[in-house]
């Protein structure tokens, strides 16, 4: 425990060091060293462990806490780790399914496909067909991908975790650290880390996508195989296809990079406002192209979620910032928790209208980063207090965006999600109570149409 | 959005504006513009579904005014269908119920088969139990 709280230490100095140099001592400011200095508290995370990357990955949904810059830079944090040696995943297969590998799997791969730092991917074929939930019967010799959790993995959380506790208590005793709540942040950790240790959680919510997206052709979701899968063992079918990186190789294919980046921004905003449940998760491992031109799905460990009434609010804020409407997105805003000062509402909305205008309105293609960094710039200047389902929106988005441009860089999302937003806006305002609650005003209306 | 829904509020509109087929030159002006493309704006109603045809691409201004004009183009085009329907010509219509009952029966097959899923899981666990508390010359 010393020497990690040690190591810890040591590599939080040297971040500080670093960050104060890229920010010339409090000297430089600007957009520029902001970003630069919010790229070394990034890789100071990578360097502390996956307690730590955890903990920026979540505050990279937490704007609200977290200056606008720093959140988008958490947003790009990844944990690469070494593998674990092939003997220590054999037997934690062993231990978890009750007999080794070669006994489960008609063939087993001892190199990892991948390794992160909870858990690592093995490629295996089914020793007899299987019948998913979702899909046709996987015949025996099906290819599928075995992520095991590395042993001692739990314990190593659990240590860093209790560390950043005591970090955290000792931090709040400053009035500026203690308003944040850094404890709740730390909770949050914890509970999210131990969501992902087990892997049954991520089994369950890769169902309920393979589901939603069962007559989507263009969108794969592996299929679980329930009967190999455990607390800390995952079996799903294997996907080969292309990283979002090396997309020139998929296009050489002859896979429509176009096509594929307008259908995954829609599929993304069909989660966020139909499903309920979205991959929170998305870079370029998660996200594969296949040779089939379809786009896969991976790793369901961290999944967002919207209520009913968030998905009301988000299609009417969607709507309105595809149709330029800054009145709506105020409404949409205040429904969804943001808090307006009444006297600072006029310049608010006013200051909204015209980062509307720059980023979307006269800019091909539109700019959603830019307007979303705007908007929290904005916030956070004004001090109105960013609802963390708010803030989680808009970075939702802007990760749609991301994902949509490394497919095709000059793709316009907002454009995209307007088709997708206002028929989820038409059917929420269908409701019969909305239609009960509305008709009184919309008769009057009507009324007052006719007659003048 | 599900065709016929009478919850739908698209289909609410269609229906209006069928049966009151001399909507005037108000109504006709906006669904044009909708259907066009807003002045500057793209509308759910202004190109295909994946949004690529219509206004120029990228463009976006017009507020509410023109998000109007492209839901009176949707409800014009659900309008169309529904005059579709009523003529015969779609053969879903009529199977609605069938269409109804399918989508249940897939729904309840999913919960099934998702139970299934997480039994399959527990029993693997209990395998692995068992095995390790079976001595090997038993196993």
């Amino acid at each position: 425990m010393a020497g990690r709280g040690r190591a810890i230490a040591a590599t939080a100095l040297r971040t500080g060091a670093r960050v104060a140099w890229r920010r010339g001592f409090g000297l430089r400011r600007g957009d520029a060293a902001s970003r630069a200095a919010a790229r070394e508290v990034r890789r100071g995370l990578e360097r502390l462990g996956p307690a730590f990357v955890k903990l920026g990955q979540l505050a990279s949904v937490r704007p609200d806490l977290v200056p606008a810059d720093l959140a988008f830079e958490l947003g790009a944090l990844r944990d690469r780790v070494a593998p674990h040696p092939a003997p220590a995943i054999r037997a934690v297969v062993a231990r978890e399914l009750g007999a080794a590998p070669d006994a489960l799997f008609a063939s087993w791969d001892d190199a990892p496909v991948a390794s992160a730092s909870i858990a690592q991917v093995h490629a295996a074929t089914l020793a007899r067909p299987y019948r998913p939930a979702v899909g046709p019967v996987l015949p025996a010799g099906t290819k599928v991908a075995v992520k095991v959790v590395k042993p001692g993995v739990e314990a190593a959380l659990a240590e860093d975790v209790a560390l950043a506790y005591r970090v955290v208590r000792l931090a709040a005793r400053l009035p500026a650290v203690a308003r944040l709540d850094p404890a709740a942040l730390v909770a949050e950790v914890e509970a999210s880390v131990a969501r992902e240790l087990d892997l049954r959680v991520e089994a369950r919510a890769s169902l309920r996508f393979a589901r939603f997206f069962r007559d989507d052709p263009r969108i794969l979701v592996p299929s679980v195989v329930g009967r190999h899968t455990t607390r800390r063992v995952l079996v799903t079918t294997f996907v080969d296809g292309w990283r979002l990186s090396d997309l020139g190789a998929a296009e050489r294919a002859g896979v429509d990079a176009h096509g594929l980046a307008v259908h995954g921004a829609t599929a993304f905003l069909r989660q966020v406002l139909e499903l309920g449940a979205f991959h929170a998760d998305l870079h370029p491992a998660n996200l594969l192209v296949t040779p089939d031109g379809r786009i896969a799905y991976l790793d369901f460990g961290i999944v967002g979620t919207t209520t009913a009434a968030e998905r009301e609010a988000i299609a009417q804020l969607l709507v309105a910032t595809a149709f330029g409407d800054a009145d709506r997105a105020v409404r949409a805003s205040r429904a969804l928790g943001l808090a307006l000062p009444p006297d600072r509402e006029a310049p608010i909305r006013a200051a909204v209208d015209g980062l509307l205008r720059t980023h979307l309105t006269e800019r091909h293609p539109a700019d959603l980063r830019g307007f979303a960094l705007g908007v929290l710039r904005l916030l956070q200047r004004e001090r109105v207090p960013i609802p963390p389902g708010y803030g989680l929106l808009l970075k939702s988005l802007v990760t749609v965006e991301g994902v949509a441009r490394a497919l095709v860089p000059d793709v316009d999302v907002v454009r995209t999600a307007a088709p997708t937003a206002s028929d989820v806006l038409l059917r929420t305002l269908s409701r019969p109570e909305r239609l009960r609650a509305r008709a009184p005003a919309a008769v009057r209306a009507a009324v007052r149409e006719l007659l003048a | 959005m599900d065709d016929g829904d009478p919850r739908d509020l698209r289909s609410v509109l269609a229906a209006w504006a069928l049966v009151h087929e001399l909507a005037d030159e108000g109504w006709k002006a906006a669904v044009a513009r909708g259907e066009a493309g807003p002045r500057d704006a793209p509308g759910p109603g202004a190109g295909a579904a994946d949004g690529t045809s219509g206004a120029a691409a990228g463009a976006t201004a017009g507020g509410t005014a023109a998000f109007v004009d492209a839901v009176a183009a949707q409800v014009h085009r659900e309008k169309e269908a529904l005059k579709a329907r009523l003529a015969g010509t779609d053969a879903s219509a009529a199977s609605g119920g069938r269409v109804d009952g399918d989508a249940a029966l897939e729904a309840l097959r999913f919960e099934v088969a998702e139970v299934r899923t997480r039994l399959e899981s527990i029993e693997a666990t209990l395998d692995a139990l068992h095995a390790h508390l079976t001595p090997d010359d038993e196993a």
